[in-house]
């Protein structure tokens, strides 16, 4: 990850208000990501969206629409009036309510054997989660990471509100 | 990141310290919920959610825990829960033994399986293969993966995009029925469909 990336993101974390070293605990799990592996040309389908819901892949920006495939490393962003809901290939979901932000930081999944790793950023807003695949085969292999916290575990649903 | 970063993160996130994490443990729809174990970042502080509607809160010192209720999430997160995907619709067909050719009954389950398809505003379709525990477990992945393959061809036939098809093989894995080592069992020699 390269230095001004880092840096916007320490500010974003700052900007939603983490207490007291949560920003340098960010930048530490952003710094050890490794590079992404994968042989799936897609990881995740939106197929609920409302309102405004933009796509962050590699700095461009693109429309979060109904249909719109998205990938490792891809930023999901819902504006004021947005939401929007995910299926991911292991039939885990995302799906985002309003002013939210999620960082698809690793996404592996192998179809045959259900081994996989799936560690979400969400940066700010509410998130409902419901695990697929990946989280039945290994519990620990789905992470969802907050600036403040880790969520891992048997749980198939659970909401995750960031910044309320 | 340099000290001055540091000396202004810590500055700027201690008068900003209102702001709070909630975490809440559903049911699923069997009622149950396993397990959810929130680790902080900072501080070593960790808790463990284990019944449905159980609730945490970041605070400064740690967590503080609570519970709701239906009413209540729907209420606070209805815009996220109400944006989920539909739940996937799952067709099983089954197989003749030791080959990639439906059973009579299973080809006639097709339409339906087309029809759900064309249902959904942007399908996407997932076709696993599984087998019996007849012959050894890499013969089996290929023969998982062939039976989800032939089943390709059949809905592309049918004017259904390749590219929105996923195909896997979990060959032995995954039974439907357990059995012991080489035992055929027509109920295992199968492939489900997910339509998404």
């Amino acid at each position: 990850m390269d230095r001004t990336r880092r840096h916007r993101n320490i500010l974003s974390v700052i900007a939603s208000g983490a207490c007291c070293l949560a920003a340098i605990g960010a930048a530490a799990v952003f710094a050890a990501e490794p590079a992404p592996v994968t042989g799936n040309a897609w990881e995740a389908q939106i197929k609920v969206s409302r309102g405004v819901v933009s796509i962050d892949r590699g700095g461009q920006q693109y429309p979060g629409v109904v249909g719109a495939r998205l990938k490792e490393k891809d930023v999901i962003q819902t504006g004021g009036n947005g939401s929007v809901g995910i299926m991911f290939n292991d039939n885990s979901t995302l799906s985002l309510g309003p002013d939210a932000e999620v960082v698809l930081q690793r996404y592996a999944y192998d179809s045959t054997t259900y081994m996989g790793a799936f560690d979400a950023y969400i940066k700010r807003g509410t998130v409902s989660v419901q695990a697929g695949n990946i989280a039945k085969q290994s519990p620990g292999a789905m992470r969802m990471m907050t600036p403040k916290a880790e969520l891992t575990g048997t749980a198939k649903n659970y909401v995750v509100s960031v910044g309320e | 990141m340099n000290r001055v970063s540091i000396a202004i993160a810590l500055l700027l996130t201690a008068s900003a310290c209102a702001n709070r994490d909630n975490y809440v443990l559903l049911p699923d729809r069997g009622g149950q919920s396993g397990t959810l174990s929130v680790k902080a970042k900072e501080g070593g502080h960790q808790i463990k959610l284990e019944q449905p509607y159980q609730t945490a809160r970041s605070t400064s010192g740690g967590y503080e825990q609570g519970s709701t209720n239906a009413q209540d999430v729907q209420r606070r997160y209805g815009a996220a829960l109400d944006a989920s995907p539909p739940e996937p619709s799952r067709f099983v067909l089954y197989f003749l033994e030791g080959s990639d050719e439906l059973t009579p009954a299973s080809k006639r389950d097709l339409e339906a399986i087309l029809a759900e398809i064309k249902a959904r505003p942007v399908p996407d379709i997932v076709v696993v293969g599984h087998t019996d525990r007849v012959g050894s477990v890499a013969d089996n992945d290929r023969l998982a993966l062939r039976r989800a393959e032939s089943f390709r061809k059949r809905l592309v036939q049918q004017g259904i995009a390749d590219d929105t098809i996923q195909t896997a093989g979990r060959g032995e894995r995954e039974p439907l029925v357990n059995t012991a080592d080489e035992v055929a069992e027509p109920r295992n020699r199968r492939i489900e469909i997910l339509v998404r």
